[in-house]
């Protein structure tokens, strides 16, 4: 479990960029975190990864203080993959990138073996093993970073944007993966500005603006409020948006097309009968 | 008039397979055309022919010809071609070179040997565009990066391009910053620019763009008009994981005999299927 507590920090003196926010996140979540550029997402999850520390306040990991902890302690439950993937990747392969931190935390040349394969396996990357990593598509070198977090068989996956600039294919690819986890068990938190991937596949949004945490509910909560969804810079997903304008009508708000046009159909369809 | 025309176009890079297929297609002058496809399609290298990067830059293989503004690249040079085309790459990062906001915009028109007296308040205006006014003096490497996104645009606008050729420019904006990106260009290109953008996400640029290019393993598969383009990606099953939620709906609605006006952004599905509903309604009070 993760419990951050009134936690604070500031990169210069000046104006704090996440703002006494408090948070918890239990095992087996798939939480979103939202909001404007420069709202303190990024920065959050940096805390989290104790890659910096609170100015004020406390972030907990299984009930231990993160700044009582090296980072390899926290590598070992908390997996991190970068919003650009190639600032993280630098061997010559998919599997000795893979294996490079399951070997900075010491793990015997079996369990490095085994885990490289699984989390290769988990990411679609086992026929890839061999591949130069810088020679991969956006879409594969996302995988590569996601692959080498898991190897350190985490129980918390961090993700900073994995879907910017990714095809649509790829973006599918890849939210499913992360679902696979999720069903299996990892707790997965996603920093993401994509609205139609927040709506369709995480549970809860939590919404960041201008470092302080301003909402923190469900999907379904957090686009029944639009005015404040506009406010701190998000959008509702295109048929939501078009759906809950045609309420009055007697159409419920759906996520997406295919549900929504059939209630369209049926309903026009109603009419004319 | 045409702005860029590729001219049966192929081109493979330095030992590497043919990225670009005998290309065949124009963008007016005054148009605001968008690139589609999926990863390795050749988007970006289509980007980098448009403004004579390619093959000045890399080198490789071409055949056929790729004419701006009445000038063949190959005839040309990159400096010469940049006077009136402007490139904003997808890594915008490696393109920022000095160390404040202010010099990184200053930079192209240092290069261009514009006046100095006039530099301050052309970069003044264009970091108003941008939204980056008042971080002149920030160091570019403190910015965040959807910010430093802006700011590779706005040293590519300083320079007023003709052209402006952009390549994925959202990617690590906010919905909101997405939406006043494309607010800009929609913008400038009524201002007479010439823009060509890569984006994934059609549905951003779909109220501003008069043209959308399919691309498929270096092939134009689909150029046409937005709406005629998108039709034929769903009728032919071509990216079709690209088409934007609203025209899927449209779309499905069609099978069933709905017929609409022009959809470009929500709104106008909105007001139309308010429309469609109420008279549904109605039909059946009078029943």
């Amino acid at each position: 479990m993760l419990e951050i507590k009134e936690v604070s920090y500031c990169y210069q003196q000046g104006k704090p960029v996440v703002d006494n926010v408090s948070l918890t996140v239990e095992p087996g979540e798939f939480v979103a975190i939202a909001g404007r550029n420069g709202s303190g997402k990024t920065t959050l999850t940096r805390l989290i990864m104790s890659l910096i520390k609170p100015a004020n306040g406390q972030i907990m990991l299984n009930g231990v203080d993160t700044s009582r902890q090296s980072p390899g302690d926290i590598a070992r439950h908390v997996g991190y993959v970068f919003q650009n993937p190639d600032s993280q990747i630098f061997r010559d392969t998919v599997a000795s990138e893979t294996a490079y931190g399951p070997e900075q935390l010491g793990f015997t040349a079996q369990e490095i073996t085994a885990s490289v394969a699984e989390a290769l396996e988990r990411t679609g990357l086992t026929a890839l093993a061999d591949a130069y990593p810088r020679n991969l598509s956006r879409g594969q070198k996302q995988r590569v970073a996601i692959a080498s977090a898991l190897a350190m068989k985490p129980d918390i996956l961090i993700l900073d944007e994995p879907t910017s600039g990714q095809d649509a294919a790829e973006k599918e690819n890849l939210m499913r993966i992360l679902t696979d986890l999720n069903g299996q068990g990892k707790t997965i938190i996603l920093v993401t500005h994509d609205m139609d991937i927040l709506a369709r596949f995480t549970k809860r949004a939590v919404v960041m603006a201008s470092g302080v945490k301003v909402f923190d509910g469900t999907v379904t909560e957090l686009f029944g409020q639009n005015a404040n969804v506009q406010k701190w810079g998000l959008r509702e997903p295109a048929i939501m948006n078009v759906s809950r304008n045609l309420t009055k009508y007697g159409i419920s708000p759906e996520l997406t097309a295919a549900e929504f046009s059939r209630q369209i159909i049926g309903m026009l369809q109603g009419g004319r009968a | 008039m045409k702005a860029i025309s590729f001219e049966n176009f192929s081109y493979a890079y330095p030992k590497s397979k043919v990225v670009l297929d005998k290309l065949c297609f124009d963008v007016k002058k005054g148009s605001f055309t968008a690139i589609v496809g999926p990863s390795g399609a050749g988007k970006t290298t289509l980007c980098m022919a448009a403004a004579g990067v390619v093959p000045h830059y890399f080198g490789g293989r071409s055949a056929g010809s790729v004419v701006v503004q009445g000038v063949r690249t190959m005839d040309s040079t990159m400096g010469e071609l940049a006077k009136g085309v402007a490139l904003v790459l997808e890594d915008y990062e490696s393109q920022l070179v000095a160390m404040t906001v202010e010099e990184e915009v200053a930079f192209g028109l240092e290069n261009a040997c514009v006046d100095p007296k006039l530099i301050s308040s052309m970069v003044q205006e264009t970091l108003q565009l941008v939204g980056l006014a008042g971080r002149e003096q920030q160091e570019v490497g403190g910015l965040s990066g959807g910010q430093k996104q802006r700011l590779a645009l706005a040293g590519a606008l300083v320079t007023k391009p003709e052209i402006l050729i952009l390549d994925e420019p959202a990617s690590a904006l906010d919905p909101e910053g997405a939406a006043e990106l494309y607010g800009l260009l929609g913008r400038l290109n009524k201002q007479g620019m010439t823009i060509m953008v890569v984006e994934h996400e059609i549905a951003r640029v779909l109220p501003h763009i008069d043209q959308l290019v399919l691309l498929l393993n270096g092939s134009i598969a689909v150029v046409d008009q937005p709406e005629a383009a998108l039709r034929k990606m769903n009728a032919e099953g071509l990216f079709q994981e690209a088409i934007p939620p609203l025209l899927e709906l449209r779309f499905l609605l069609e099978k069933s005999g709905c017929r609409f006006g022009t959809w470009r952004c929500e709104a106008d599905a909105v007001r139309e299927l308010s429309a469609a509903l109420k008279e549904a309604e109605e039909v059946s009070q009078s029943a």
